[in-house]
């Protein structure tokens, strides 16, 4: 595992408030440790071809699952994440995380065979703003600290 | 019937709502759609310099930021009232070119493609992009990701960043191409041109040649006739970048052309109570409901608007598509909505061939890349052809260049009536006295926004490939029949 190459991305909006704290934690990363990093607005197709060359990958971002307080930070495996366009073309623009990784594999791309997501609840993620929400700004260093015990 | 209070609440939720209200038969009297638009983005724009606006706005949406930002750079010129020299906008219309290239080919094989190659009776868990990969072989979705790479390389060596350009700027372009990149260029170009000829074929062997997907398109299901709207150039042909906005009416004929800066004599907003999204039409025709036909102003924006809005394409071999397009099909304008998606793959190919043309001439690798603005900054509109349709920036300044309002008029809000009436059509299709077939309705609907290719990863904010919907059937008193939802 230690050998393994890893990336991590910053995943989120920087304009969309509490969207962008996936790329404040992954900035707070990079100063901490040197390691292969990227802050992305992107997701599916997109995303899978960053994944590129890498065993691991640590996804950094927003999420709103309703069911716990804002500023929680969760680890996920991506696996476990629900799949929301398994089957469903509802968005014509691209297709999910897990799809597009199953494709690039289809086709002997080499790709993360371990991806997780550290993910911060969210509270306003609709708005237009630069600024994060008080208990999403402050789980900052709870979720810097998950990247970094991943990372050892 | 009752009248129906939005609660400010709702449009944080996300997702699409769609009322449908039955009459004492049991058939549906009308329906609602109301789409969660994505506010605040004019309110946040107040007090940047203009100059950042085109970078902000490439963050509106994540489905299609070079739009934004192109749109949002010829706003910004037009404020400053300088004209970019000619390098300036080849460059940008290259790096436009490569980026329909590869929006189009993803859009049709990701996701227009399933509802065709694997088609729509096929099992759910086969209608996406794996299905159709499967289905087409291996080597074709290489070929996808393939193109995908050649046309975000493009954006990245012209634009900066491989998929939110940030290098337009009032006057021009904050860098040129060498000739190195040129040739590299010319030549993803040439094999994108053969990639968008073998997707031609491709829909021609297994769309065209299936009966039932052909009986599909030409139903009249999604079939409407309205007015169409799309940028041409000075010889009247589909021109993504640049031109005046053609009109023509729903029996083909110009009502007229628009430059940015005379779109407010053309297009009006209408306002209904129970929507906060506001229903564009055209102005010379007047509102006169969610109807079709020639006395109603209500318009499309879309691939199939800009072929049926123009005289043809502007290079040889997408030309010849067009004309196959309409010989098919009986003729211009084409009204099966449906047809969107082959008027798609006509646009692909012109768009490669354009990318091959703007990379092989010689201006192009020249270093006058920009003219510094000198005139005061006012006010100015920005006109590009989205992917999806017709794309309007419309900016405002003080003298000191500081941007003091925001006019936005996306793809997805042009179409926002004749998507309504074709969810109407939809239901109607579905709902008969009083008896619903819920197991074909959110999926005829969804069929109904897919052809339009609505912005709703924007408006949304959900994962990709998700679309969020929630269906209400109400009885004439307004009394809930049935509640069909999904993902939300």
């Amino acid at each position: 595992m230690d050998f393994s190459k890893i990336i991590i991305i910053g995943l989120g909006n920087p304009l969309l408030g509490d969207d962008g704290v996936g790329w404040r934690v992954a900035e707070q990363v990079r100063e901490l440790c040197e390691v292969d990093l990227d802050c992305l607005s992107v997701g599916g197709l997109s995303l899978m071809e960053r994944l590129v060359g890498y065993d691991r990958a640590v996804l950094i971002d927003a999420i709103t699952t309703g069911k716990q307080p804002t500023g929680s930070v969760s680890l996920y495996k991506l696996e476990d994440l629900p799949d929301l366009s398994a089957g469903h073309t509802g968005s014509a623009h691209d297709t999910s995380l897990q799809n597009a990784l199953k494709l690039g594999q289809s086709m002997g791309v080499q790709l993360p065979t371990e991806v997780v997501v550290v993910g911060i609840e969210a509270q306003s993620v609709y708005e237009f703003s630069e600024v994060l929400s008080p208990p999403v700004a402050a789980a900052i260093p709870q979720a810097v600290q998950m990247v970094m015990e991943l990372l050892k | 019937m009752e009248r129906i209070t939005i609660d400010p609440i709702t449009r944080l939720e996300g997702h699409g709502k769609i009322e449908i209200f039955l009459d004492p038969e049991g058939n549906v009297a009308n329906t609602y759609f109301q789409i969660p638009e994505l506010r605040g983005f004019e309110s946040f724009c107040v007090g940047r310099p203009v100059e950042e606006v085109p970078i902000l706005t490439n963050r509106i949406c994540g489905v299609c930021p070079e739009a934004h930002h192109m749109a949002g750079a010829k706003a910004a010129d037009a404020v400053y009232h300088v004209d970019p020299p000619s390098t300036a906008k080849k460059l940008r219309e290259l790096l436009y070119s490569a980026f329909f290239v590869t929006d189009h080919t993803t859009h049709f094989y990701a996701l227009a493609g399933p509802d065709f190659i694997m088609g729509p009776d096929a099992p759910v868990a086969e209608r996406n992009i794996l299905g159709v990969i499967h289905k087409v072989g291996l080597e074709i979705g290489g070929k996808v990701i393939q193109c995908r790479k050649y046309g975000h390389t493009v954006v990245e060596m012209i634009g900066g960043r491989k998929v939110h350009p940030c290098t337009s700027i009032p006057g021009g372009l904050t860098k040129g191409i060498t000739e190195e990149q040129r040739q590299e260029i010319e030549k993803m170009g040439r094999w994108a041109i053969e990639f968008a000829q073998f997707s031609l074929k491709l829909f021609n062997d297994i769309v065209l040649g299936n009966q039932a997907y052909v009986d599909l398109i030409l139903g009249d299901i999604y079939t409407h006739h309205t007015y169409y709207i799309g940028t041409v150039d000075e010889n009247n042909k589909v021109n993504f970048y640049d031109g005046k906005v053609s009109v023509v009416d729903p029996e083909g004929k110009r009502l007229g052309k628009y430059g940015p800066s005379e779109y407010t004599d053309w297009i009006a907003e209408h306002v209904e109570p129970w929507t906060y999204l506001k229903f564009p039409y055209l102005k010379k025709v007047g509102w006169k409901g969610f109807v079709d036909g020639k006395d109603s102003g209500v318009y499309m924006a879309t691939p199939l608007s800009r072929l049926n809005a123009s005289d043809g394409m502007a290079t040889p071999l997408a030309q010849a598509e067009y004309e196959k397009f309409y010989s098919t099909l009986g003729g211009k304008p084409v009204h099966q909505r449906l047809t969107i998606h082959w008027a798609r793959l006509v646009e692909l190919l012109y768009a490669a061939e354009r990318w091959v043309e703007l990379a092989s001439d010689p201006e192009i690798t020249s270093d006058n890349f920009r003219t510094i603005p000198t005139e005061k900054p006012t006010e100015g509109v920005g006109i590009v052809e989205a992917p999806r349709g017709t794309l309007t920036h419309h900016y405002w300044t003080d003298e000191r260049g500081i941007t003091t309002k925001v006019n936005l008029i996306v793809g997805t809000t042009n179409n926002y009536a004749p998507i309504s009436m074709s969810i109407k059509k939809a239901a109607q299709s579905l709902i008969t006295k009083g008896t619903v077939v819920t197991e074909g309705l959110l999926n005829r609907v969804e069929m109904a926004f897919r052809a339009y290719d609505p912005c709703f990863g924007c408006a949304t904010h959900s994962l990709p490939g998700q679309m969020p919907l929630e269906v209400t059937i109400r009885d004439h008193e307004g009394k809930t029949v049935d509640v069909l939802k999904q993902y939300c």
